[in-house]
């Protein structure tokens, strides 16, 4: 008798907790349904209708019209090749740079470790709009830093026009991109090098390990997660590289900085071509999705 | 402690939720009106959305003309949001699908009648156009009333004001380079051959930037158009305003003459840039000329600029320029509700129709389209906005109204940077021309 109160009373506080912990739960449900889950599903739908300024309509005959027109468009195409561009020269570049650096400064002091945090996280704490407005100075045709000193340098000849030549636009805006992503990563990288057990390390250097073995096979196997977290959400950042785009370039000069994430950015905003918009959103989504389950895949496996 | 603590995350969390829920962004206005003061359960609130358009970008401007308003209509309460060029069409498009368009839109015909009347998202304004406001409007320009007027006869646009596009001069620097021969400083006007003539003594004496073809994205393309369009009597539209036609014998000459200018350094062009950034290149003097004028730049840039900007019309090859115009007014969003539709028409009244009018084209910076308004400026300290009149005359068709407006727009801007990067007038309009009339 006693034994069955007691389970009674087992399961009514495990079913109170249930209740409570779903309760504390529901207010991210509710935004995670209204503003994560609702979006994807409509714009799973209306990707598959003719919606625009004009109307919203769906027919089967018409439903893939969408996905069709994207693969016939070219500029689609030249922003999907300089999109791939963009996330493989800046998410290794962002990842080996900011493991460098986290290196290089977790064990220095608390002061100077602070003040090269907070000096390689400004540009992710300023405004894209203030860095954006800097960055274009520099580059600037006529009266840029970066001309300014090249000519006085004597290492260019002639100004070069940074932003409005495409051999260099691109680069220019993976430079940017660079400098407003390795803030975060770096941060992440001296707080794991801070984690790594003390006891492996020392006890390696007693056995004989050179530096080099004790990053290669102390230290890195344990921020692994960490440079898997950074790899995703880099490699997430660069496929979404708008803002840099619109502020500068517009896509230009002859396409050459046009990216997936500006091309639905026009097409649904600035035309309101919601439709194609948002079959383009789904065709990036899953290639992020892609991408992500690669890293995973490559640099999860030492972490399973 | 940590029951306080928690309590003041929570607070925090409802405070946020509650500050999401206010559909009112940073940049709004409120005149107060009589619906806050008097408690009159009759009043009527508006939203007004406008684009920077002189004076009526400025906040403190608009609640001076909110407040006289008020004056004779205290039963209407007017909210103001302001737009740029950069963000504007993307909040207003996000709005209408989210069924939050404002009330009443400032803006023109490109805008208000190709785009969103076009696709039936605004309210016939017939009604304001009476006979008395068609002829008064007549009188200053013919062409007007067509291009506030759609295709199906609803006119979705009432104007205030307007401008043509012209160019600018530094007239210290053609008179160092011996190049005021080449231009009509009575009409303001000069032709083709003048013009080139004019950038060749430029290059020579030693002006490494004689002007520039700005083409980084679309900010001030009436510039570019104009500049292209002119110098060989190109027509950028059909008449009936259904097709693009730069892809010409006219049109790539044009083009074609400018590629050439800028091998031979005569003219530069740059599609890192905006006219935005050009007008700031022609303040500090580095450039000599400016594609993007009109009286509003020259108030805008009269404290950056201590050289004479001397205004003249983009050349032609017979001398006698056909100029972009610029018509802005307001147009009223259809959002289904009838007494705000009313209150919106009689704002809109007030504006361009009452006693108020010149005070309101005033704060425009630009012209009025009422003939009966006169020169607003006259004995005022923006006297000297009269020089543009002299350019009026050569008002050309109003084509911005043709369908894919926006579309075109965009392809202009690459069209120009693929002409002047390979050099082929011929091959980037025809590209154009298969973008802009898909």
């Amino acid at each position: 008798m006693a034994k069955t109160n007691q389970a009674g009373m087992s399961r009514a506080l495990v079913r109170r907790e249930t209740t409570a912990a779903y309760l504390f739960l529901l207010p991210c449900l509710i935004f995670f349904l209204g503003f994560v889950v609702y979006p994807m599903v409509t714009c799973f739908i209306n990707s598959f209708t003719i919606y625009n300024t004009y109307g919203h309509s769906f027919s089967v005959a018409t439903m893939f019209d969408n996905y069709k027109r994207m693969f016939d468009d070219k500029v689609f195409w030249q922003g999907f090749w300089n999109t791939i561009i963009i996330v493989v020269v800046s998410v290794p570049t962002v990842t080996a740079f900011s493991l460098w650096v986290g290196t290089a400064i977790y064990q220095m002091g608390p002061k100077l470790r602070s003040f090269f945090r907070c000096i390689f996280y400004l540009p992710v704490v300023t405004g894209t709009v203030a860095v954006t407005v800097v960055w274009k100075w520099m580059f600037n045709n006529y009266y840029g830093l970066f001309n300014a000193v090249g000519k006085g340098l004597g290492i260019l000849d002639q100004n070069i026009n940074w932003l409005g030549d495409e051999r260099f636009a691109i680069w220019c805006i993976i430079l940017i991109l660079f400098t407003t992503s390795i803030g975060q990563p770096i941060v992440l990288y001296v707080a794991a090098l801070g984690n790594v057990d003390q006891a492996l390390i020392e006890a390696s250097e007693v056995d004989g390990a050179t530096k080099f073995q004790v990053f290669w096979k102390i230290k890195w196997p344990q921020i692994m997660p960490t440079t898997l977290y950074i790899l995703v959400i880099t490699t997430i950042n660069s496929f979404q590289c708008f803002a840099l785009i619109q502020l500068l370039t517009s896509g230009g000069p002859n396409g050459s900085t046009q990216t997936i994430m500006y091309y639905i950015y026009y097409q649904a905003i600035k035309l309101g071509e919601y439709g194609y918009g948002n079959a383009m959103g789904i065709i990036l989504a899953i290639i992020i999705a892609l991408f992500s389950a690669i890293q995973f895949k490559v640099a999860g496996k030492d972490n399973t | 402690m940590k029951k306080v603590l928690a309590l003041l995350l929570s607070l925090a969390m409802v405070a946020s939720l509650a500050a999401c829920s206010v559909q009112k962004n940073g940049n709004t206005t409120d005149n107060g009106g009589a619906t806050n003061e008097g408690g009159d359960a009759t009043a009527t609130e508006i939203t007004l959305w406008t684009y920077p358009i002189g004076n009526w970008g400025k906040a403190e401007v608009v609640d001076e003309i909110l407040a006289k308003f008020n004056e004779e209509h205290p039963e209407i309460t007017v909210k103001v949001e302001y737009l740029d060029y950069t963000n504007g069409d993307g909040q207003v498009n996000t709005a209408l699908e989210g069924g939050t368009a404002p009330d009443v839109i400032m803006e023109g015909p490109e805008r208000l009648v190709a785009n969103w009347g076009a696709s039936g998202k605004m309210v016939d304004l017939s009604d304001l156009w009476t006979d008395e406001v068609k002829a008064d409007i007549a009188a200053t320009s013919a062409k007007i009333e067509g291009a506030c007027q759609w295709t199906d006869g609803a006119y979705y646009e009432m104007p205030l004001c307007m401008t043509t596009h012209c160019m600018a001069i530094n007239y210290e620097a053609f008179e160092a380079a011996g190049a005021l021969q080449y231009i009509d400083e009575e009409t303001h006007t000069w032709t083709t051959e003048n013009f080139i003539k004019a950038c060749e003594a430029l290059r020579d004496a030693g002006y490494a930037v004689p002007g520039i073809i700005y083409c980084g994205g679309t900010g001030g393309d009436q510039g570019t158009r104009a500049l292209v369009r002119n110098l060989y009597g190109a027509q950028f539209t059909n008449a009936e305003h259904t097709e693009y036609t730069m892809n010409s014998e006219a049109g790539i000459k044009g083009l074609q003459t400018l590629i050439d200018m800028v091998a031979d350094g005569s003219m530069t062009y740059d599609a890192g840039i905006v006219a935005s950034d050009e007008l700031t290149l022609f303040a500090n003097q580095t450039a000599c000329m400016s594609f993007c004028w009109n009286a509003s730049n020259a108030s805008n840039y009269a404290s950056q600029i201590t050289f004479t900007a001397f205004p003249m019309a983009f050349p032609s090859d017979d001398g006698v320029p056909e100029l972009d115009g610029g018509i802005w007014g307001f147009g009223i969003f259809d959002n289904g509700d009838q007494a705000r539709i009313d209150a919106s028409k009689t704002f809109i009244d007030w504006v361009c129709n009452s006693d108020e009018a010149a005070n309101n084209v005033y704060n425009t910076t630009f012209f009025p389209v009422r003939s009966s308004l006169g020169d607003v400026y006259a004995g005022t300290d923006k006297a000297s906005f009269s020089d543009f009149l002299i350019f009026m005359p050569y008002l050309g068709d109003y084509y911005a109204v043709t369908p894919k407006w926006s579309e075109q727009r965009t392809a202009w801007f690459e069209m120009l940077q693929s002409a002047f990067s390979n050099g082929d007038a011929a091959a980037a309009l025809a590209e154009y021309d298969a973008t802009a009339n898909a």
